[in-house]
């Protein structure tokens, strides 16, 4: 059996970090797992300066990212997410993750002046998008397709994020010859995870979860144009089982995934913990960069009271999972939404994303 | 313990051979198309090394 090495401990340095413009989103969509979404809490310049001191000086080092996440970041308003973007240099690559409905000409060009990539929340069609709501619980879609529209109108390459509530036979087609029209260079789909403030069950028949994503494989050999996630590693850790490197396809260490939120807390990887509060963790946060360099709130993950619990349930995963070595690991806030601790080990989003993912692209080689 | 999967992933090794190299394929064609920064991150924060 293959020796799985990656994913001891956590690293000291990450790959990028996570930034809360505003908690603020102005849709209310079912299954969203933010807390604080009806409030505009808002970032301040200090705090993009102080993260900005160490990601320039990561950046220098080695490819590094900003992530602007949410709430809905572009509610933030364009000068003053202009103005967290601006103590960041040139070597720090940008990204947002937007649901699209306040996209128009002025953002396009906002985002082309600042090479900032852009991906957008859609989860297909009109009639498989219901899930992605205004405040007054009017569907999104129409505002979706048009943000979606000044992009193209732009000329952006753009990613898309997909949640499936209902993973079964008949959807992944569907699903992915929409993408295919909507032009997205790049698709990660989630199946929906019980996480957060959204406590609607995710527990789904094996069954038609491995065959969703066996019909997503029949329709991405049709047309391979788009890069899906999901489907990238799961044919990467295939091959690396037939090459015999399997055990070395995940990193040495975990990334911390630092997400620092709109008050300077920062919350190490998971970022969907940011904004809860636990009787024995608290705010689950690392520091703040406020009071402390990012680079020192990363350099002591343990003294974090939960992450010890956490890695202790990585190496329950890599003594008893047959798929660690695809997975790595169930995530953080995963395991403690769905068992109220992180050394538990298999969730549902495991079975739902990982297992019967791999199982599904199995399921389809082996069909006769 | 994961012996067996793996044993089910290399039984399967000749009908994963023309699917593993589709996925070759795809990925030169897009790493060739303008502008393409010639991968998605696996293991981290899903809703986005």
């Amino acid at each position: 059996m293959a020796t799985v090495n990656g994913m001891r401990g956590v690293s000291r340095v990450p790959a990028y970090v996570v930034m809360q413009p505003t908690t603020l989103c102005n849709l209310d969509c079912v299954y969203c797992y933010l807390p604080l979404r009806a409030q505009d809490r808002r970032m301040t310049v200090e705090v993009a300066r102080a993260v900005a001191a160490d990601a320039n000086a990561w950046a220098a080092l080695d490819r590094f990212s900003v992530v602007w996440h949410g709430g809905e970041p572009l509610a933030a308003g364009r000068e003053h997410l202009g103005a967290l973007m601006a103590p960041f240099g040139p070597a720090v690559e940008q990204h947002v993750q937007t649901n699209a409905t306040l996209l128009d000409d002025a953002w396009c060009e906002f985002f082309a002046a600042r090479g900032v990539r852009v991906s957008v929340s859609v989860d297909g069609p009109e009639e498989l998008n219901t899930s992605r709501v205004s405040r007054a619980g009017r569907p999104a879609y129409d505002r979706i397709a048009q943000g979606i529209a000044a992009l193209r109108r732009h000329g952006r390459s753009f990613a898309a994020l997909c949640v499936v509530g209902d993973p079964r036979p008949g959807v992944a087609a569907r699903l992915y010859e929409y993408f295919l029209e909507l032009g997205c260079d790049t698709l990660g789909i989630n199946i929906e995870e019980r996480e957060g403030v959204n406590e609607r069950p995710n527990s789904h028949d094996p069954e038609s979860v491995r065959a969703f994503w066996a019909e997503l494989v029949v329709a991405w050999r049709a047309d391979p144009r788009i890069h899906v996630r999901e489907l990238e590693w799961s044919l990467r850790y295939l091959g690396a089982v037939l090459d015999g490197t399997s055990g070395d396809l995940l990193p040495g260490e975990l990334d911390p995934i630092p997400t620092v939120g709109h008050d300077g807390a920062v919350v190490l990887l998971s970022p969907e913990l940011a904004g809860f509060h636990d009787p024995v963790h608290g705010d689950f946060s690392s520091g703040n960069v406020l009071d402390t360099p990012l680079s020192s709130v990363l350099a002591e993950p343990r003294r974090t009271s939960w992450v010890p619990e956490f890695l202790t349930g990585v190496e329950a995963c890599r003594d008893t999972c047959a798929y660690f070595g695809f997975c790595g690991g169930g995530h953080a806030a995963n395991r403690y939404f769905e068992h109220g601790r992180f050394d538990g080990t298999q969730t549902e989003h495991c079975r739902n994303s990982k297992i019967n993912l791999l199982e599904g692209v199995l399921d389809h080689v082996r069909r006769p | 313990m994961s012996d067996a999967l793996d044993d089910r992933i290399r039984d399967a090794r000749g009908e994963l051979a023309p699917l593993l190299e589709e996925a070759r394929l795809a990925r030169l064609a897009r790493s060739e198309a303008p502008g393409a920064d010639s991968v998605c991150a696996w293991n981290h924060f899903e809703n986005i090394w």
